[in-house]
């Protein structure tokens, strides 16, 4: 007993000790900006959107001086209080990564008017529709009106999908390239659907018939995992793939297409197309599998928000990266011939000024 | 004469216990040292001590007069000291020659087991000594009387001439038990000094030269084996007198409370352990299943409290049959059960005394009211048993697990006694416990024949079955070999039944 | 050996075995949080700056909560005051789903069964409610929060009881179904958040459930401590009173402690196994609920962090005694919620806290280490079983 009562005595000063230290290094000078980033769940290292936007915030301490930290979410509650750390520190920009933090993100900004923000992969308004039929604000969706201290970070993925799905459609060797989503959401599907006007527009200018599997934009059905981290569906649905012809795949849904990587480079028989990152910078160890990536410049995007910040000129509203300002991309494709390289720099330049778009190829 | 062993002032002590107190004990050279106690008596402890097993807090230890440190089995060894555990260290699957050269493999070349060598060895310790042991036998197909004797070869093997044989008898029958004095006959000529430590009194008068009892940690005093006599030496042990024999009048017997017929049980692997079983018990007398240890025994018990399906037969308790019946229905119809493992069935060790006292009856008034247990009834009704059957605990909420094995067995009896019993089945009911706890429990069990239960007491201790029956069943391979009258069966003739033996009527007769 | 050395009488009075019970678990935490402090200094940050910043985060900042109640009493305005508390009700709302979540593995352990399904059963217990709260319209608070609970609670109850079944049924074992049952329920829920159960709009999420069915909040946004604390306390206490005041949690624990025993005194071990984990599957569902009522009001993909698998952590941590589970879990809600503060202010990622769990685990694992450490004499005490071996 005497024992306990002295682990408890000592468990009692240690927490006052640390208090008193905790409470003193608790206030940090007010005149450095403060940028903090909240995760979603794929954590900081997900080789994705999350670590790709913190890349962007170093680059603007390195630039600016600024200060930039990040919170992890491991579910969902964690969003919420997360973002509410991020206020009560007094930051000045919080960037928040995804589509599922729309929600909690709209409500911290309505709540905290003087605080910027900026939602990667969202925009505001969110809310469509009648209020109170069709949604509520702050709980089915964000905000039903645009908010003026959250900028929106969104990207015309399509387009570099396109130069992919062109690349993909001049590489292939059976006549088949497949692409799959994680879940039948616009931010994933965008992609596939820029990969098929790709091959579409591939075929038209070189009279070839390469066929599209897992995605079809005019039934806006195709295939998906249902989720974003199971490697195990990421490695069936590249054998399936496969077993179907494909040699090329696209996979749309973040780690799992590291399953699909692994089976290719296993057997042999297939290549991956990378998304939202280089894959052979963020994934070097599937180099060989890798025939091009997707690239979405979040970095980019983050950068140029908190050089708003810094600079006094942040707004709301959204910032929609393209091929044009380049906030979208297409990576280097391995093997690729002059000739290739010549035809995917025309239809990048085209697709910049506008002269070739991706709903006109499709016939929408 | 030389003293081959002596330890002088042995006392160790654990944490609020002494378990030995200046024990001296001295084995003659060439001789048979009978070491006698209770449970908990120390005898155990002194062993261990012995083998290097614990350290001696006092005390010294000396082999053939020269004082030795003991630190661990190995030293033990190499002093000469051989170990026979009760339960015997043996790999199943594995042969004699396997078994006996574990952790001292020879090899040849330096790389390659020498099974021949150790085999031939065998051989000749086998030959010497008249263990008549198969080397290349494999464990598991051997019966438990020459398991022991590879136990025994595999000290000799070791070289060891001095012998500890702990409970050596436990599992043996009458006949296996006779062939073990023969060997330690002839281990004895041929120079080796023998430690055998026991509970049971007529083996101690049977071989012993000297005889060293113990009781509660400290010796109680040595006694020469022609002047002894069980009773003496049961006082001893005990601390006073016991009647070793059951008093008891000649049964008044009544309506059949069990019939069993033509009964077929397999067990737990599908295995049929009993075939064509028929008797009956009735109300007021004692049927005792004599049989040595896995003759079916355990499954026909199980079959009768329903924790084994019946395969076929008909069991039919009070004229009611017994199918598909749940051991919840059986104890309701007044069944109560001693069961053969304590610990396994008839307790939860890790619960107090007092849940242990209403394990079966748990659920009815007193002890709950709907489905809520009654602390107060459950206290008071623990509080009343432990008096009146004098369990030995500090108090009713110690778990059972803290008990010894007597008091435990006690928990049991106190348990099962204290609700309406028409059928008393009782399986080893006195197994492991010491003479003052056995004498206990058959008073108790003769008692309730008295009151008019019919009693199925099942033991492989044919003294016990013959100390308690009315009637002799015998059974050997899942079947029923005799049943015969208590006061005119032999323990030759029952010795002969159990293995396996039909008894001619010349032999009936005597 | 046929008789033990000594006839152990060790006398144990009911409240030194108490401290006895306690002294082990809180030097493990201890052990825990020192070796935590050598990690966080190897990995060259300020170990006072990262534990206190623990302890900021979970209990709140003394300083902050004397300012507030200095404005409360001064102004009336109590803004101030929530911030101050805001960690505090934080660890709090952490801890309400650890507790429902251990209470279902401590009872599972009790019966000597391991659910690892916890996960799996919060998951389809928080869908089922999410369900009620959100498809059931026009229902008073005082019918239809009850009716959202019963339905995680029974949801739960279901996917528990399976694995249950199949165990006293076929004796499967019950680690391999559990798993089994986890994968299935998050595949199914993966599909019902795509399909049947998503809401309007893209995101695979369910619609939010309405205010009738959401446990009531004490504050104002963003302080989210609700009903929910008091109601995981409420049923520790009834899962107290079922293990250890009814007939039924007797048998329970007898089924859980020696199985032979129990049927030889005629319990049901079919019966009971199945209810047990039909029990433990409501409880965890329970959490499920809790977090989705009390919490988020929406289920997404990311709806759990793991809480039925730090479940089994905790239950092990409170010796599977529910009071136990309690203090568990108020200690992992404290950790977890402290955590966030810890990885913003001292830069500590929260794997660090998954570190100290997984000490304080191993040395209640091994207690041994504990008592040599500290040089506690061993007491003997059985320990309590906690799964019976493959195959029985």
């Amino acid at each position: 007993m005497k024992k306990l009562y002295f682990v408890m005595a000592a468990l009692i000063v240690a927490s006052l000790v640390l208090t008193a230290c905790g409470a003193g290094s608790s206030t940090g000078g007010d005149d450095v900006i403060k940028v903090g980033q909240v995760t979603d769940l794929g954590g900081i290292d997900d080789k994705s959107f999350n670590a790709s936007a913190f890349a962007g915030a170093e680059k603007a301490v390195a630039d600016f001086g600024v200060e930039a930290k990040y919170l992890e979410s491991t579910q969902q509650s964690d969003y919420n209080k997360n973002i509410q750390q991020f206020v009560d520190e007094d930051t000045d920009l919080i960037v928040t990564v995804g589509f599922l933090l729309g929600v909690d993100t709209a409500v911290a900004a309505k709540a905290n008017p003087e605080t910027y923000f900026a939602i990667v992969d969202y925009s505001y308004p969110d809310c469509f529709g009648t209020a109170g039929t069709d949604y509520t604000e702050g709980q089915t969706c964000g905000s039903a009106t645009e908010l003026p201290n959250v900028l929106g970070l969104t990207f015309a993925t399509d387009q570099a999908g396109f130069l992919a799905g062109y690349a993909a459609a001049a590489s292939t060797q059976t006549g088949k390239v497949a692409t799959f989503g994680g879940i039948n959401i616009p931010p994933v599907t965008i992609f596939m659907k820029g990969f098929e006007a790709g091959v579409k527009y591939y075929n038209e200018q070189n009279g070839a018939e390469v066929e599209v599997l897992g995605w079809n934009t005019a039934a806006a059905d195709g295939s998906f995992t249902g989720n974003f981290d199971s490697l195990d569906d990421g490695r069936s649905f590249a054998e399936s793939f496969v077993q179907e012809g494909a040699d090329i795949i696209m996979p749309v849904a973040g780690p799992v297409g590291l399953g699909s990587a692994a089976y290719c480079q296993e057997t042999g028989s297939c290549q991956i197309i990378g998304v939202d990152t280089d894959w052979t910078v963020s994934s070097p160890e599937y180099t060989d599998v890798i025939l091009t990536s997707v690239m979405k410049n979040i970095n980019i995007a983050v950068y140029d928000s908190i050089k708003a910040v810094v600079d006094g000129s942040f707004a709301g509203g959204v910032y929609l990266g393209t091929i044009a300002n380049g906030g979208v991309g297409l990576a280097e494709v391995a093997g690729a011939s002059d000739d290739l390289k010549a035809q995917l720099e025309a239809a990048r330049a085209a697709l910049a000024d506008g002269s070739l778009t991706v709903d006109g190829v499709l016939g929408q | 004469m030389t003293n081959v062993l002596e330890l002088r002032g042995i006392t160790k002590r654990f944490p609020g216990v002494i378990a030995n107190e200046n024990v001296d004990i001295t084995l003659r050279e060439g001789k048979i040292l009978a070491l006698l106690g209770e449970n908990g008596a120390g005898k155990t402890t002194l062993m261990n001590i012995l083998y290097g097993l614990y350290k001696p807090d006092e005390g010294h230890i000396s082999v053939r007069g020269k004082q030795v440190e003991i630190h661990g089995p190995n030293d033990a060894i190499a002093q000469g000291i051989g170990m026979v555990h009760q339960h015997f260290m043996l790999v199943p699957v594995m042969t004699v020659t396997e078994n006996v050269m574990l952790g001292i493999e020879p090899t040849k070349n330096g790389l390659f087991l020498d099974k021949e060598k150790v085999a031939k060895r065998i051989r000749e310790i086998s030959d010497q000594y008249g263990l008549e042991v198969d080397p290349h036998a494999y464990i598991k197909d051997l019966p438990v009387g020459i398991q022991q004797r590879v136990e025994i070869i595999k000290v000799l093997y070791r070289q060891a001439d001095i012998l500890i044989l702990d409970e050596p008898t436990a599992v043996l029958t009458p006949q296996e038990v006779e062939g073990l004095f023969k060997i330690i006959d002839t281990l004895i000529k041929s120079g080796k000094s023998i430690i055998f430590i026991t509970h049971k009194l007529k083996e101690v008068l049977a071989v012993a030269d000297d005889i060293t009892v113990l009781r509660l940690g400290k010796v109680v005093g040595s006694i020469d084996p022609k002047e002894a006599t069980t009773e003496i030496l049961a006082s001893m042990m005990v601390g006073r007198d016991v009647s070793l024999v059951v008093e008891k009048q000649p049964a008044k017997t009544g309506e059949p409370v069990l019939v069993v017929e033509n009964l077929l049980v397999r067990d737990e692997r599908q295995h049929v352990t009993v075939r064509g079983v028929s008797f009956e018990v009735r109300k007021g007398e004692v049927l005792g299943v004599a049989g040595v240890q896995g003759n079916g025994q355990t499954e026909l018990v199980y079959a009768l409290t329903g924790l084994l399906p019946l395969e076929d037969g008909t069991i039919r308790l009070l004229g009611e049959p017994i199918r598909h019946t749940t051991p919840r229905e059986i104890l309701e119809r007044g069944v109560a059960h001693i069961p053969e493992d304590r610990q396994r069935h008839g307790l939860i060790l890790s619960f107090p005394i007092h849940d242990n006292m209403m394990l079966c009856t748990y659920y009815k008034n007193p002890f709950a009211k709907g489905i809520s247990l009654q602390e107060k009834s459950i206290f008071s009704n623990a509080e009343e048993l432990v008096k009146q059957y004098d369990v030995r605990t500090p108090n009713i909420y110690v778990n059972a697990g803290t008990l010894s094995g007597g008091n435990q067995q006690k928990v049991i009896v106190a348990r099962e006694f204290s609700r309406p019993i028409e059928l008393l089945i009782a399986s080893q009911p006195t197994r492991g416990l010491d003479v003052g706890s056995i004498e206990y429990i058959h008073k108790q069990i003769i008692k309730k024949r008295d009151e008019g239960a019919g009693v199925l007491v099942v033991s492989s201790e044919l003294d016990e079955i013959l100390a308690l029956s009315d009637r002799i069943a015998v059974m050997y391979k899942g079947q029923i070999m005799d049943i015969l009258d208590a006061d005119k069966a032999s323990k030759e003739q029952l010795g002969l039944l159990m293995a396996g033996v039909q008894l001619s009527d010349k032999q009936k007769m005597k | 050996m046929s008789e033990t050395a000594t006839p152990s009488k060790t006398q144990t009075s009911k409240r030194s075995s108490l401290g006895q019970e306690l002294l082990v678990p809180a030097l493990a935490v201890v052990t825990g949080l020192i070796i935590g402090a050598i990690v966080i200094v190897a990995s060259g940050a300020n170990v006072f700056d990262a534990y206190g910043a623990l302890f900021t985060g979970s209990f709140g900042s003394p300083v902050r909560l004397i300012e507030g109640l200095q404005v409360f009493f001064s102004t009336g305005e109590t803004s101030e005051l929530l911030r101050a508390i805001y960690p505090f009700t934080e660890s709090l709302v952490t801890a309400t789903p650890y507790i429902f979540a251990g209470l279902s593995v401590a009872l599972g352990f009790r019966a000597g069964l391991f659910n690892i399904g916890a996960e799996g059963q919060f998951f389809i217990g928080a869908l089922c409610s999410a369900f009620v709260g959100y498809s059931v319209k026009g229902l008073p608070m005082i019918i239809h929060l009850p009716l959202a609970i019963l339905a995680g609670a029974l949801g739960g109850a279901i996917w528990g009881m399976i694995p249950g079944y199949l165990k006293a049924k076929f004796g499967a074992h019950e680690v391999v179904n559990t798993i089994m049952m986890n994968w299935i329920a998050f595949r199914l829920s993966d599909w019902l958040l795509n399909g049947p159960m998503k809401a309007s709009g893209f995101r695979p999420v369910t619609p939010n459930v309405l205010p009738t069915a959401e446990l009531p909040r004490f504050f104002d946004d963003p302080l989210r401590f609700n009903l929910g604390f008091f109601l995981a306390l409420a049923v520790a206490y009834l899962v107290y009173w079922f293990l250890f005041k009814t007939t039924t949690g007797f048998e329970v624990r007898s089924v859980g402690a020696n199985p032979d025993a129990a049927k030889y005194a005629g319990m049901s071990i079919v019966k009971n196994l199945v209810l047990v984990m039909a029990l433990a599957g409501g409880l965890a569902g329970m959490a499920g609920s809790a977090q989705v009522l009390g919490v988020d009001h929406w289920v997404g993909q990311g709806f759990s962090a793991g809480y039925g698998f730090d479940a089994i952590a905790l239950a092990l941590l409170g010796k599977s005694h529910p009071f136990g589970v309690v203090l568990s879990a108020l200690l992992f809600g404290f950790l977890r919620s402290g955590a966030t503060n810890m990885q913003s202010r001292a830069g500590i990622p929260i794997d660090i806290i998954s570190i100290i769990q997984g000490l304080v685990i191993v040395f209640i694992a091994a207690p041994a280490i504990i008592r040599w450490i500290y040089r506690i004499r061993s007491i003997k005490t059985e320990e309590t079983v906690l799964t019976r071996g493959w195959g029985k």
